[in-house]
């Protein structure tokens, strides 16, 4: 007979059951481990694999504009700015969904993924990066480790599943 | 030497005043309804591996969260569907609270400390505390949706369920007693030197569970069921007549909480013998202890399971609940006739 | 639960006249059935607690439910149709879009069939990596639905903690490929990233955590008496009607068809590997809880041996390595990132088709692409596991009681978006 089925027909084992689920809980109720992450003061160091905002290196970009073409959601676009000869890719973050496409066809790696993926902007204008200096090349930081939030390091750990350890 | 105040302190402090308004009455249920809420929420939380609420008063723990929600519930406006009856619809919250509260003029809060004295507090509590489910059943009746309909259902159902096991259980502790005063059945454990619980500790079992039925707590929040009626009953209600409704459970649990202490746990008598005789009013300290722990295990429930199904809870209750009452009446009876 | 003898007038239920309309389109509580008996009628979703992106249109007499529609297309976002405006590779990031938890799974059968008609053939290192995150995928996707059917009884536990441990796995999956669900990390000819540094280390770790956790799972929720009364014998299907209705998934296999994808069609590395597929034969709501428990645990065997056996080699088709300039080749070496030849912007099939199936966590996808020679496909037909199992809203709760419909729910694990693609 099943676990299931004994706790169905026998009220005895079913009371032990109880027990155990109630002790189980208990067990966590005293038990020391979190798993949240209390955000804005702690940040977790998403590390350099992670594909977060992306950063044009203005200097390596030869404008061959592959990546305007392999974008999925047409959210790069190749933008010819006043006073420049050569046009530029520039990104729209209400389009991007961060497959990375871009980054990964670039033949000069003039794009990269950048470690930072929490970013709020004002308007919608603002969410468009034109290749402008201390735009689309700008270096992110994370604007809650700006405030003082704690970088915090993602461990594995066979007892508590992620660690969360101040740097 | 008479102060100014003194008249009026002699007045709080009198019985028919303190008891039903002070404690265990009115405004240490809110505190307790204040604190109860928090404190589920944070052991749920911390069974769940997460804080719970935090960020309103953050040295605290989040303590202040629920004032914090009283007071948006204060300030949220109420909105009165159009297809509503709107007299039964704004009175039931407030009648469903004051019902909920009466029960506190009976429940003696210390020896001979009862607002209203009388030799049959136990039934009265339990009667007051059952003219509840009729108002919410009037409260889905009046707000006219589909899913407080079913709520409504619901809670008619739950009622024949916990009832009739709620009462006979009660009254099989009462049995052995020889009473039906809250406050003798204490003095009888005092003279006995053992709570109700080893006495009798089947009606003290069904009587719990009973308990989290009539509160609606899990595994028994059939009557709001979330997942299937949104809120139940209360689903048209926003605003304070929401917080209203909401914390009557909690305070019903607290009574019937304070109901169980005194019958079962020996109420205001500490552990260990003779304690009592240093303060006196250390037997309200005491009473009030044992029902918070109490409280706190009941709501602890909520990280530890899911809900039965309304079929499930009825049988229960009648296949389970009654059987084991009604053993325990014997029991008791039992006890009598042994001369024990 | 489901009684025999209704079956016939699964037809006469629908709205027909006199069913549920009254003059002006208003609603009552009360609707009529074919023979005219008066049935409680209740609208769960799309604006509810545990719809989902849908909608359940309950008919109850008395706490009996009578009929249960489910009332797909909240989330239809036209994959099929915006398939065939984009170059084979964008769509890879759409198709993930259908069932963002699964993200691997659900692309996978896609990219082969792709691969199919370029005539490529991802490396056997592309193909083991391809298998880590699938079944990492699966496990995610078996722990979402976990946490969901937790909720559906009211179980905050559960749900939090099944969340909680899937995150777990999201931060493996975020360390292979770089992002949290949409990896987009299976494309034609290999995987985009190798195997980073340690991380083997790390998934060994989080398997042994999952497995410890697992028993808890069963202490406070699965073997819960409470769970129990709610699951045992509850949404019964039989091994008939499972087949009868085309069930794919935990719910097949739960009700004692042994049928999996991954054995059936011998893709990625599966072959080379040693699981086993779970099969349960009660069919009720509790045996697909356990399937999936059943499943996770031997996807964690099957991690392990991916780990274990994981060749040496290229994580990308020669092919396709070949088109891109030696200095960048060395900086795939070096990275284990892949680089991207432009021509890949524009694959090319020839013309023809080719269909590919895969298993979900919820259960088989289908593809079938049909190519013209072109750059963007002619037509794609995806057929998702949670569509093929939506009829079960109707089959199960058919003589089920009200307060079993959530239970149902949770425990078919459908997923909304999937269905509606």
């Amino acid at each position: 007979m099943s676990i299931a089925d004994r706790i169905r027909r026998n009220p005895l084992y079913s009371l032990k059951m109880h027990a155990a689920a109630i002790a189980t809980g208990l067990r966590y109720l005293f038990a020391k481990p979190r798993m949240t992450v209390r955000y804005p003061e702690y940040v977790i160091d998403l590390g350099r694999n992670y594909r977060g905002m992306i950063r044009l290196h203005k200097d390596k970009c030869i404008s061959c504009s592959l990546c305007a073409q392999v974008c999925p959601a047409s959210a790069m676009k190749m933008y010819k700015l006043p006073g420049e000869k050569k046009m530029y890719p520039g990104i729209n973050y209400q389009r991007c969904i961060f497959c990375g496409f871009c980054v990964d066809i670039c033949p000069v790696n003039a794009l990269e993924h950048t470690p930072v993926h929490d970013i709020a902007e004002e308007d919608m204008e603002g969410m468009i990066y034109l290749p402008l200096p201390g735009r689309f090349d700008r270096e992110w930081k994370s604007p809650a480790e700006e405030e003082g939030g704690r970088k915090v390091k993602v461990e594995f750990d066979e007892e508590e599943g992620l660690k969360h350890e101040p740097e | 030497m008479l102060g100014p105040l003194d008249p009026l302190i002699n007045f709080i402090l009198e019985p028919y005043f303190f008891s039903p308004f002070i404690y265990p009455g009115l405004t240490i249920g809110l505190v307790v309804l204040l604190t109860l809420i928090w404190a589920e929420r944070k052991m749920a939380a911390k069974v769940q591996l997460r804080y719970g609420p935090l960020y309103v008063s953050k040295q605290i723990g989040g303590a202040l969260q629920m004032i914090a929600d009283a007071l948006r519930f204060f300030f949220q406006e109420p909105i009165i569907p159009r297809q509503v009856d709107k007299i039964v619809f704004l009175a039931t919250p407030a009648l469903a609270l004051t019902v909920t509260v009466l029960p506190f003029i009976f429940i003696p809060a210390a020896p001979s400390y009862v607002g209203v004295a009388v030799s049959y507090s136990l039934p009265l509590v339990l009667a007051l505390g059952a003219l509840i489910p009729v108002v919410i059943i009037l409260m889905a009746w009046g707000a006219n949706n589909k899913f407080t309909l079913v709520g409504g259902i619901r809670e008619a159902f739950m009622t024949v369920g916990y009832e009739v096991a709620l009462f006979i259980s009660a009254f099989a502790a009462a049995l052995y007693y020889k009473t039906l005063d809250l406050s003798v059945m204490v003095e009888k454990q005092a003279s006995l030197g053992l709570p109700g619980i080893i006495i009798n500790p089947i009606a003290g079992f069904v009587f719990f569970v009973a308990m989290l039925m009539a509160s609606s707590k899990l595994p028994f929040d059939i009557v709001e069921g979330e997942q299937e009626i949104v809120a139940g009953p209360f689903t048209e209600y926003s605003g304070i007549l929401y917080g209203l409704v909401m914390g009557a459970s909690y305070l019903y649990l607290y009574v019937l909480m304070l109901v169980f202490v005194e019958m079962f746990l020996s109420g205001w008598l500490p552990v260990i013998h003779g304690l009592g005789s240093i303060y006196p009013a250390l037997g309200g300290v005491m009473l009030f202890v044992k029902t918070y722990i109490l409280l706190l295990f009941a709501v602890f429930l909520r990280g530890v399971y899911g809900r039965y199904r309304l079929d499930q809870a009825l049988s229960l209750g009648w296949r389970r609940l009654v059987p084991l009452s009604l053993i325990a009446a014997l029991w008791s009876f039992g006890l009598l006739i042994a001369g024990v | 639960m489901t009684s025999q003898g209704s079956r016939s007038s699964e037809t006469d239920m629908g709205y027909g006249p006199g069913t549920i309309k009254e003059p002006g389109f208003r609603y009552r509580p009360m609707g009529r059935d074919a023979e005219g008996m008066e049935l409680y009628e209740i609208f769960i979703g799309p604006q509810h607690p545990a719809s989902g992106h849908m909608r359940i249109v309950v008919r109850l007499d008395g706490d009996i439910i009578v009929n249960a529609d489910p009332d797909i297309g909240y989330v239809h976002r036209t994959m099929e149709k915006l398939s065939e405006t984009r170059e084979y590779l964008k769509s890879i990031p759409l198709f993930e879009r259908a069932t963002i938890i699964d993200s691997a799974n659900i692309t996978w059968p896609y990219v082969r069939a792709v691969e199919q008609m370029l005539g490529v053939e991802a490396p056997l290192r592309a193909k083991y990596l391809r298998t880590l995150l699938a079944e990492i995928n699966r496990i995610s996707s078996h722990l979402y639905g976990f946490g969901l059917t937790g909720i559906f009884i009211n179980h905050s536990t559960m749900y939090m903690w099944s969340f909680g441990d899937r995150e777990i796995w999201v931060q493996l999956a975020e360390e292979l490929t770089g992002a949290r669900l949409t990896h987009t990390y299976i494309i034609p000819g290999g995987v985009r990233r190798d195997l980073p540094q340690g991380f083997k280390e790390k998934a060994l770790k989080a398997i042994r955590y999952m497995e410890r956790r697992l028993e808890d799972y069963m202490k406070i929720f699965v073997y819960n008496p409470v769970t129990v009364a709610r699951f045992r014998e509850v949404g019964v299907l039989t091994k008939n009607d499972a087949s009868r209705l085309g069930i794919v998934g935990p719910n097949l296999r739960a009700s004692g068809v042994h049928y999996d994808a991954r054995i059936a069609e011998k893709y990625g590395a599966y072959p080379e590997l040693d699981f086993e597929i779970p099969v349960m034969e009660e069919g009720d709501s509790l045996a697909r809880l356990l399937v999936r428990i059943e499943e996770i645990k031997q996807s964690m065997r099957i991690i392990k041996q991916v780990l274990d056996k994981m060749p040496q080699g290229p994580f990308f088709a020669d092919k396709y390595m070949r088109l891109i300039p030696p200095a960048l080749r060395k900086h795939v070496a070096e990275t284990g990132r892949i680089k991207l030849p432009g021509a890949f912007i524009r694959l090319k099939p020839p013309a023809g088709e080719a269909v590919a199936r895969g298993e979900m966590g919820h259960g088989e996808v289908f593809y079938h692409i049909v190519s013209t020679g072109d750059t963007k496909p002619y037509r794609v037909r995806i057929i998702t596991p949670a569509f093929r199992n939506v009829v079960l809203f109707r089959h199960l709760t058919r003589g089920a009681r009200f307060m079993d419909l959530p239970v149902i729910y949770g425990s078919i694990d459908y997923f909304p978006p999937e269905g509606d693609r």
